[in-house]
């Protein structure tokens, strides 16, 4: 839906796209490397707690298919520090690999084309 | 004062152990024992069976709950509680409690502590699945990997024996078994790269007394069976607790899955990984081993309870040991000397194997587990969760019948390179699901003997609770949306049911006190089904742990 919303703005505001991005902390696509780095990222560090493919019944865990994709700050500070059950992995997650888990969330899992 | 003097006369006359809980209480079991129940799977065989009959087939209609008891925990329930004299003890991730269990009342709660990293390596569930109790003391593990003993009247901690760094990808969450007087431990984390053992420790001070590990290393000619250091990251966990014949003087343990799945980074049979073990409880030494699925690619993790019967076969009262396995089989193997007796299906599609080789015991592999060993994706039954997962069963020896939790659910399995890093997964596989159209568990009724099943209980999302049988003629089971339910036991239907808060993942237990029988089950969701079957179904089901106590409403 969200992608519907951005091309329809895109094809009447044309011009302003990029600096809509910026205000509304929307950022651009990730590159399918880092998307497929992130997704297997999640797969093996994330998905016994969040469920395969983001799919999980959201009553243990958060439900991450329905994270804010412009949620950016919250998202680093709740996996680098924790959150209540939520394990914290600043020590052991690189910046470059929650970067990539990071692009595999805010794109709901879908592969940018 | 006249209770107190009463109290000091019998403890002057008795010797401290008739008070406390000797070896001989333990060996009674809640099978000899009504009024309490002493041990894990109540009783030495894990055959989870009461002689009680006041709650039967005619009264059960008047179970009602009589307590509840918040765990002020929003994990999976998995605790098996145990009762001593009017005294419940049960167990979460966080905390060790007793109650008063007529009232529910709560006598003291020990809070339990670990670093917020430890659930990173906890694959399956934040859990704990219980207390062993042995002379006035409780033990019980840690999900950072401490084995801990409490006093029983007071909560406060004796002692605490670290078995192993978390950080490495150890984790533990089993209940203790104390065998001749020895506490038993096992190991998790299978998934993590760990090198499986199993652990004892003395009673009295926490002193480690041996080390056996799963995963046989260079000094055991056993080790060949893992090329180079593979053997270190091996997997082979040990997360439920065994089961013991003081007869044979020996435990009976189930080890887990190899690390990494994938079989092609290790070739060969991978002892001991999902494999039963024999060992002497004072020593850890393998008496026997006897290994269900060689070089498993699947997680047909063998952990899940090795239940002790004799059975009579062949005309001949034979001492047996009895695994729902993973895998799909339903193994019936001599405990005396380890050989197989007979092995058949109990779900109703395996793909992975044609059958077992009744003379080695070793699975003939199908063309699906040759092309998967040459390095290609396949479609597999039963999945990774296995025919049956941890869901304990429970034997009737009036029926004859094992009453199983089982699942009906397939994988969509690719071997990968694995990649170590120490407190990350070690999987080494990616896979899907490939889930059937109806039901995706069964509660069955089955014969031993042959694996088929008397009766099944179809349930769309698959039980994963503890079962139990009674004289009564009863089966009781739960359900991951709550209800806990009591089923006849000679044709399956079902006779009642209460809905709890949350899903069952809990193990009942029953037992007798004044006159009255009580029955205990745990409510709280978040297991392995609920965080990694990607079932939304269940987002109606909330989480939030409690123990229910029910009993009969007077006529
Ligand atoms: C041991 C289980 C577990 C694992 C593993 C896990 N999480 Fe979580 N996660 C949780 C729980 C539980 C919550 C809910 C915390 C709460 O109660 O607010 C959560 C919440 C979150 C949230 C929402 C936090 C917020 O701001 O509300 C994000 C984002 C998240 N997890 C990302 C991840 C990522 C990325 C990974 C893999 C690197 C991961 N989680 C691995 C259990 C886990």
């Amino acid at each position: 839906m969200k992608v519907l919303t951005c091309l329809i703005a895109g094809t009447l505001f044309c011009a302003g796209l990029s600096i809509a991005h910026a205000q509304t902390g929307e950022e651009p696509a990730p590159s399918p490397e880092q998307f497929a780095k992130g997704a297997n990222l999640f797969a093996h560090t994330c998905s016994h707690c969040h469920g395969p493919e983001m799919v999980n019944p959201g009553n243990f865990s958060f439900d991450l298919r329905k994270f804010p994709h412009d949620g950016r700050e919250r998202f680093f500070n709740s996996v680098r520090n924790g959150k209540k059950a939520m394990p914290p992995w600043k020590d052991i997650l690189h910046q470059d690999e929650i970067e990539a888990i990071w692009a595999y969330v805010r794109t709901g899992g879908v592969a940018p084309q | 004062m006249r209770k107190l003097l009463l109290a000091a006369a019998l403890a002057a006359l008795c010797p401290l152990t008739g008070f406390a809980q000797s070896t001989g209480d333990l060996l009674k079991g809640a099978q000899n024992d009504t009024s309490n129940v002493l041990n894990y799977g109540m009783g030495y065989n894990l055959q989870r069976f009461s002689p009680l009959t006041d709650i039967n087939r005619d009264t059960v209609k008047r179970l009602v709950p009589v307590w509840n008891y918040s765990y002020d925990d929003n994990k999976s329930e998995e605790s098996q509680p145990i009762v001593y004299q009017g005294v419940l003890y049960v167990t979460t991730n966080a905390a060790t409690m007793a109650l008063d269990a007529k009232t529910g009342q709560q006598i003291w709660k020990s809070k339990i502590e670990y670093p917020d990293e430890t659930p990173r390596i906890v694959c399956c569930g934040i859990i704990n699945r219980g207390v062993a109790m042995y002379e006035g003391k409780l033990f019980r593990t840690t999900l950072d990997a401490n084995v801990i003993a409490l006093d029983a009247k007071t909560g406060k901690e004796l002692w605490r024996s670290h078995a192993i760094d978390f950080k490495d990808g150890y984790s533990m969450t089993v209940a203790p078994l104390v065998a001749d007087g020895v506490v038993i431990t096992g190991i998790s984390g299978a998934e993590y790269g760990i090198r499986g053992f199993i652990d004892g420790w003395d009673p009295e001070t926490g002193k480690h007394l041996w080390r056996t590990y799963t995963v046989a290393g260079p000094d055991d000619p056993n080790g060949k069976t893992w090329p180079g250091d593979t053997y270190k990251h091996g997997g082979g966990s040990t997360w439920i607790t065994g089961s013991y014949d003081p007869e044979l003087h020996s435990v009976f343990w189930g080890t887990g899955n190899t690390g990494s799945w994938n079989p092609t980074s290790h070739p060969g049979d991978n002892l001991y990984t999902c494999s039963v073990l024999a060992l002497d409880p004072k020593t850890g030494q393998i008496k026997w081993h006897f290994q269900f699925s060689p070089n498993d690619p699947y997680d047909y993790d063998s952990v899940a309870e090795m239940v002790l019967a004799d059975l009579t076969i062949g005309g001949k009262p034979t001492k047996v040991l009895m695994d729902a396995n993973r895998n799909g089989y339903f193994y019936v193997i001599d405990r005396t000397t380890g050989k197989l007796i007979t092995a058949n299906p109990y779900v109703d599609k395996i793909t992975w194997a044609k059958g077992i080789d009744p003379e080695s015991g070793r699975p003939i592999p199908s063309e699906v587990t040759d092309k998967v060993r040459k390095g290609e994706a396949q479609e597999v039954w039963p999945s990774a969760l296995g025919g049956k997962n941890w869901s304990p069963v429970s034997f009737n020896p009036g029926t004859g019948l094992v009453y199983a939790n089982t699942l009906n659910m397939g994988m969509q399995y690719k071997p990968v390179t694995p990649e170590f890093r120490a407190g990350l997964t070690y999987w080494g596989a990616e896979i899907g699901w490939a889930m059937p159209d109806g039901p995706r568990g069964f509660l069955k009724a089955i014969d031993p003997m042959t694996g088929k099943s008397k009766w099944e209980n179809p349930s769309d999302i698959p039980r994963f609770s503890g079962v139990m049988s009674t004289a009564g003629g009863l089966v009781f089971a739960g359900k991951l949306t709550g209800e806990f339910e009591a089923f006849d036991a000679d044709t399956g239907k079902k006779l009642w049911q209460f809905k709890t808060g949350s899903g069952v993942e809990g193990q009942p237990v029953t037992w007798r006190q004044d006159g009255v029988q009580y029955i205990a089950v745990s409510s709280g969701i978040g297991g392995v089904y609920n965080m990694f079957s990607g079932d939304d179904r269940l987002a109606k089901v909330p989480a939030g742990g409690s123990l229910w106590v029910f009993a009969l409403m007077p006529q």
